[in-house]
């Protein structure tokens, strides 16, 4: 007992040396900003630092609630990607469906070298082609527009085309990648399955309702509950690169917010306790989203 | 098997579907690349479309000259190389022993570390550490707070677990110590999937704006990615020190096209060669994780 208990703790010896940097970069990196959010209830400023900062409670966070303006900014970022939510999760499951009735193997290959590659370009270069595409001045639809009707249309600066764009280049660039995850749940699935259903009778729509989708239900499931946790988060680049004045009461996010007023503006207690209402309502979201996915059965942890 | 049909009205649509949406891909970029490469007047007619009419190099000229953008080329290799570096030897330090089930404290631990994929401090105290710790206009700002991801290393971990235990006892008899085991073992074993997770973080390191914008105040650290933006999005033609003959033969529709294609040049021609460690990478991480 002795013996095996030495011989442990000579095997961890190497296991523990190696492990040091990455513990230290959990603790620096990603611990100390999680105790860092106690600026959130206190009048942070450079002066004092983060410790003689006087506290004041909770009144940065009555602020962010009773001011208009904020609560708009809160509703706007849930509103987006509910949105997002909406129309971008079914996409990658059609298209794993699709891809997965294709029997021409370099017909699907080319199909997915094609639909994963938009997943690799920055917000940058997305932004740049819905510029591109899109503006008024020089985009290329606009330009189409004159020539056959005579008129534009400025997309960027209307509401309705602009979530319209803000979805559809959401979709355009990851509806691809993310289907890979279902793809591979349909690969898993036991081929002796559709041939019993088709020996049964069952026609391609009944195979696809009762083979198939069962099949991938645990991994949409999974998506589901991970997507829950981001539903307070509106990527900052895709607005920053979409987003403009004109649309601002629909683009102003809290991305966006705490960039400008906290990193720009200096405001740190404010942007931070706005930061930490985010993460919690991500984290309570994702944890009750598991809870529920535990009575089905289809739980993550 | 005879398909009914219903059947060949579904295959036929889904033939066609797919195909529009690898098109509806690929033809944006085209249109950048044909824009770029296309005489200036031909752009402002609004003749171009999906190939270049009249070739003319001129954008890239003004863009080589009149830019910034070799600079930032190299600061984005720069921090792509040694990001790519540091993480996956962070990674695999970290995913080694935890794919140990003699390893102490590993469930605490591992607890430890997916509790921060769902919970974090956000963005403000997270720059107010880089602040305080002195990397601001450093590239370390980049690569110290990046330097793990854990769902990469998660993945790493995984895939240790399901190297065969028999490599490593056989080695471990021999006299193997942990550190050679991993290189001359457990490495090689698993040299695909690290393939995989070092062109993942390549990526995020290539296409990383946010961070480069928020600590590095020092322009001449700019990558492609904030250039790039600054570029687009000026409201303005891009400033471009160029001389006027070439300055009147340019548009700024053709110069900020040549900027999206220096930047995704590299991704797209490394792309073909590793796309298929990509789509390994993440069946990993979604079916063993």
């Amino acid at each position: 007992m002795h013996n095996s208990a030495r011989r442990r703790f000579k095997q961890n010896m190497p296991l523990l040396l190696m492990f040091i940097p990455g513990a230290l970069f959990y603790l620096v990196f990603k611990y100390t900003p999680m105790a860092g959010v106690v600026i959130a209830f206190k009048d942070y400023n450079l002066y004092d630092g983060i410790i003689r900062s006087p506290w004041v409670g909770l009144s940065n966070f009555r602020f962010i609630f009773s001011n208009g303006q904020l609560t708009d900014i809160i509703m706007n970022t849930l509103w987006l990607s509910l949105l997002r939510l909406l129309v971008g999760f079914p996409f990658p499951i059609l298209l794993a469906l699709l891809l997965n009735e294709v029997r021409k193997t370099w017909f699907k290959r080319s199909v997915q070298t094609l639909v994963f590659l938009p997943h690799f370009f920055s917000w940058v270069i997305v932004g740049g082609i819905v510029l591109t595409l899109f503006s008024q001045e020089s985009g290329s639809l606009n330009g189409l527009l004159e020539r056959w009707f005579g008129v534009t249309y400025s997309f960027l600066y209307h509401v309705p085309s602009w979530v319209a764009i803000f979805l559809g280049s959401g979709v355009w660039k990851e509806a691809g990648f993310s289907a890979i995850i279902y793809l591979a749940a349909l690969a898993a699935i036991d081929p002796s399955l559709y041939e019993a259903a088709a020996i049964d009778g069952a026609t391609k729509w009944r195979q696809i309702w009762h083979v198939t989708l069962p099949g991938i239900s645990t991994v949409v499931s999974m998506m589901l509950i991970l997507s829950m946790g981001s539903i307070m988060e509106v990527s900052f680049d895709q607005i920053y690169m979409l987003g403009n004045p004109a649309v601002s009461s629909i683009s102003e996010v809290i991305s966006i917010w705490v960039y400008q007023l906290g990193l720009q503006g200096g405001q740190f207690s404010i942007t931070t306790a706005m930061g930490l209402f985010e993460s919690v309502v991500g984290l309570a979201l994702i944890v009750t989203a598991n809870g529920i996915a535990r009575r089905m059965g289809k739980e993550l942890w | 098997m005879r398909a009914s049909a219903g059947e060949k009205v579904f295959y036929a649509a889904n033939y066609i579907l797919l195909s529009i949406a690898g098109m509806l891909c690929f033809l944006p970029l085209l249109h950048i690349f044909a824009t770029s490469f296309s005489d200036a007047g031909m752009i402002m007619s609004g003749r171009v479309s999906l190939w270049p009419v009249q070739w003319s190099g001129d954008a890239y000229k003004a863009l080589f000259l009149g830019t910034r953008i070799v600079e930032a080329f190299g600061n984005s290799v720069t921090i792509t190389v040694v990001g790519i570096l540091l993480s996956v030897t962070g990674s695999i330090a970290v995913a080694y022993p935890l794919s140990k089930e003699y390893f102490y404290c590993r469930r605490l631990l591992s607890l430890l570390i997916l509790f921060t994929m769902i919970f974090g401090g956000g963005l403000i105290p997270n720059y107010l550490l880089v602040k305080s710790l002195g990397l601001i206009d450093t590239y370390w700002a980049l690569w110290l707070p990046g330097l793990i991801s854990t769902y990469n290393m998660w993945v790493m971990k995984t895939f240790f677990q399901n190297v065969p235990r028999e490599l490593e006892d056989a080695a471990r008899i021999d006299g193997c110590g942990e550190l050679r085991l991993i290189r001359s073992i457990v490495i090689p074993v698993s040299l695909p999937m690290i393939v995989a997770i070092a062109l993942f973080y390549g990526v995020t390191y290539w296409n990383n704006f946010f961070n480069v914008l928020i600590y590095m105040n020092d322009t001449s650290k700019y990558n492609l990615a904030v250039l790039v933006q600054q570029m687009i999005f000026s409201a303005s033609n891009p400033k471009l020190a160029i001389e006027p003959d070439l300055q009147s033969s340019i548009t700024a529709e053709a110069v900020k096209s040549a900027g999206v294609l220096v930047m995704v040049a590299p991704v797209m021609v490394v792309y073909p060669f590793v796309q298929k460690h990509f789509v390994k990478g993440v069946m990993i991480g979604s079916l063993k994780g």
